[in-house]
């Protein structure tokens, strides 16, 4: 960040923000979302990725896993205002637990036009131990799974590849503490 | 087929509120609520208040909250009804008041149609509520209400909506009484039931080293309970540590106590602003560090350890960090801290902070207060101070609208009980008060209950006169009239070169005839020698009364730590032109 910019960055605003993955229980019930959601755009909050899935039909509940930045003092007060809301079981940011794993699945289809471009991809899906979902003509698409680190990696190596087409989906992290 | 024990979502509805042992509810009817109107109509344990727009109605259960420490419950329509409300439940959300709203709702079907007075109520109430629901199924519904009332009391209290679909009022249901619902733990965040053994030994060390101590108390003190204002007494008594209370904390301890130092914050007082900012130990009960309260956050009582009692942990190290905290009830907790400290017998080795104290006396040799009042024109603190003599007496209950008069009334106006006085803090509602006196008065029908009110503020809600004379009630509206709004006024003043742009509130009404065409009663004082008089009619007359003050009308509100300065960098009065050099930063504040 320059200095010189014409608009002046608070200097602390970046110091200290680092990504934090926060695994939320809830009760599956309708608005249950909207109020996460809502009360990370209302109080200034960032989500970089979300995901929300029911865990435990029975119990009827959801686990809501959120990437976020934020400095350790925002992330404390994320986590205090998410166990206020009525719904919340629980909020917890993986990176306090002694052990988590984490892992995110990646879609990417490729589009390519000629046999050197199909071969430094296969190349790459090999080393990612990507999985094959389907493989037409000038088309494939994998299936990649992994922190997301490794999956940002796969796909920066992809990008070295010149003339191919990438479309993708990712899931987002989800997490467990062990 | 008719079976005996179904019942109505109305009545389940009204059954539920007896249970929850409602007497009174603030409410105005429309289509979507008709058939609870019909079942209120036909039962006699709830008395219905109507009010003359919804703000009032949600600003009356407000007061009535406050005041009585109850529940306060509303009912208003779909639509524009609950928008309404929007203000008055964010109000609630911000100042932990125990309120819950029954919002009618178009029939499930028509739902997401954009029907006739349609809105996305619960999308709507999401942020400025505690919880809400959308009942969709007549069998949830009774134990939808219990649940929001305890939500809405419980831990640290707020706002709870229900909004209830017409079709659902109408359909069918067993009802559950309250003693047959079992609450999910996870849902009510009351707070740690334990007390913090480790947190009190550490506090209870830490005042025995203290040379500079202080208790910082806020509404938190006022939500545990009465119980909570005694602990705090006896503890400020044994060991004579001095006591600031925040906006909302006033009354918990008694104001005109000898370890009282007032109010502290932008308008507080010297004294308590000065012991803020060069305490060496703060306890803070119930208070949320909030900047009208801190100034600026790296000035802020830089050489203190910090001790916090707070139920909600979102408000721990929020905005200051603190070296002690616990999230048990305040009640508890003192108590604890008492009985620990007399079970060890501990004397404080006959610590009387004399050097403190010395300090704290010289602070207050600057008499911050002080003000000089002539001949002819009232000022207006003046005019708080005689109506506190003058009613001083009784059994008073206050409320306020917000800005100058606001804080004079908190500055001049003592209060030795808790929940004697009701005012807007964190939203700051213009237009709070009178709707707020109409709800304090029901929940005190003996009492007297004066709105001190600037005339902007008040003619934000000033159709709630008609509530108060339908009912009877006979609040007092204390206008200190000096015909601008004046706090905005003030700021123009200090940080915009005196351009009074769009302050000043031309075209007002007379006052008395307004009264008098409400059929309550109208009176005036022009001048100092009215004004005793003035205010002893008010309270003689059995009737809502408007009195219209006037007060000089460029007094500004002091002392005042302006946006973005320290404690210590307080403006004592107009004369004092300190610290210019914070005016540019502290504009772009609030």
């Amino acid at each position: 960040m320059s200095s010189t910019s014409v608009y002046p960055t608070p200097i602390n605003a970046f110091k200290q923000s680092k990504r934090s993955v926060l695994s939320v229980i809830v009760d599956n019930e309708p608005g249950i979302l909207a109020r996460i959601v809502g009360l990370f755009s209302g109080r200034g909050y960032n989500i970089e990725a979300l995901n929300v899935t029911v865990v435990d039909v029975k119990k009827n509940l959801s686990r809501i896993t959120i990437e976020t930045l934020g400095e350790e003092k925002v992330i404390s007060q994320i986590i205090a205002q998410l166990e206020k809301l009525v719904p919340v079981h629980s909020a917890t940011n993986l990176a306090n637990l002694s052990e988590s794993y984490e892992a995110e699945i990646c879609l990417v289809k490729i589009e390519f036009e000629n046999e050197e471009q199909d071969q430094k991809i296969l190349n790459f899906a090999d080393i990612y131990r990507s999985r094959t979902v389907q493989k037409r003509q000038n088309i494939v698409v994998y299936e990649i799974s992994g922190t997301s680190e490794r999956i940002n990696k796969f796909l920066d190596d992809l990008d070295t590849i010149g003339g191919i087409k990438v479309e993708l989906v990712r899931s987002g992290p989800i997490g467990l503490g062990i | 087929m008719k079976d005996e024990n179904e019942f109505t979502g109305a009545d389940i509805l009204l059954k539920a509120l007896k249970d929850q042992e409602v007497d009174t509810i603030f409410g105005y009817p429309g289509g979507a609520v008709l058939p609870i109107y019909d079942a209120i109509f036909g039962q006699n344990f709830l008395k219905h208040v109507l009010v003359r727009q919804e703000a009032g109605a949600v600003h009356a259960a407000e007061g009535y909250a406050r005041s009585s420490g109850k529940v306060g419950v509303l009912l208003v329509t779909s639509g524009p009804g609950v928008t309404n409300v929007v203000t008055g439940l964010t109000d609630a959300l911000m100042d932990s008041i125990p309120i819950v709203c029954i919002s009618g709702q178009v029939p499930s079907h028509l739902i997401g149609t954009d029907a006739f007075q349609e809105c996305d109520t619960t999308g709507i109430t999401r942020p400025c509520t505690k919880h809400n629901y959308l009942v969709k199924d007549v069998s949830k519904l009774s134990e939808t209400i219990h649940e929001a009332f305890k939500i809405a009391s419980s831990g640290r209290p707020g706002p709870v909506l229900i909004d209830i679909p017409k079709d659902v009022q109408f359909a069918k249901s067993k009802y559950i009484s309250k003693k047959d619902i079992s609450f999910r733990e996870h849902r009510i965040k009351a707070g740690s039931k334990n007390v913090d053994k480790n947190f009190v030994e550490e506090l209870v060390n830490h005042i025995k080293k203290s040379e500079k101590p202080i208790f910082y108390v806020g509404g938190g003190c006022l939500n545990s309970g009465h119980q909570a204002s005694h602990e705090l007494i006896k503890l400020v008594n044994k060991t004579n540590i001095p006591i600031t209370t925040t906006l909302h904390g006033l009354g918990c301890f008694p104001g005109e106590d000898k370890n009282s130092l007032g109010m502290l914050g932008m308008h507080g007082n010297y004294e308590a602003n000065l012991a803020m900012n060069k305490c060496d130990l703060m306890i803070n009960v119930g208070a949320r560090f909030d900047d009208r309260v801190t100034g600026r956050l790296d000035a802020f009582s830089p050489d203190s350890v910090k001790f916090h009692i707070d139920i909600d942990q979102s408000s721990i190290n929020k905005n200051v960090k603190v070296n002690f905290h616990t999230n048990t009830d305040i009640t508890l907790t003192l108590k604890e801290i008492n009985s620990f400290i007399d079970s060890n017998n501990i004397d404080f080795g006959g610590k009387d902070y004399s050097n403190w104290w010395g300090q704290i006396n010289e602070w207050r040799k600057k008499e911050c207060l002080h003000y000089e009042q002539g001949d002819e024109v009232i000022k207006p603190q003046h005019a708080i101070s005689r109506l506190y003599e003058l009613t001083k007496q009784r059994d008073t209950f206050v409320t306020t609208e917000v800005g100058q008069h606001q804080m004079w009334a908190a500055q001049y106006y003592k209060f030795s009980k808790p929940n004697r006085w009701i005012t807007s803090g964190g939203l700051g509602t213009m237009g709070f008060g009178m709707p707020a006196a109409v709800g304090a008065q029901m929940a005190n029908p003996d009492s007297l209950v004066i709105d001190i009110a600037g005339e902007a503020s008040f003619l934000m809600n000033i159709q709630e006169i008609a509530t108060a004379v339908q009912y009877k009630l006979p609040i007092k509206i204390f206008i200190l009239n000096n015909e601008y709004m004046g706090m905005v006024r003030q700021w123009q003043e200090l940080l915009h070169g005196s351009r009074y742009s769009e302050s000043y509130v031309d075209a007002l009404p007379d006052f008395k005839k307004l009264a008098e065409s409400f059929n309550a009663v109208g009176v005036r004082a022009k001048n100092i020698a009215e004004l005793d008089d003035t205010i002893n009619e008010m309270i003689s007359i059995d009737r809502p009364v408007i009195a219209d003050i006037w007060v000089d009308k460029k007094e500004n509100c002091f002392p005042m730590i302006p946006s973005g300065a320290a404690h210590h960098e307080m403006l004592l009065s107009k004369y004092d032109k300190e610290n210019p050099e914070n005016q540019e930063k502290g504009k772009v504040l609030v």
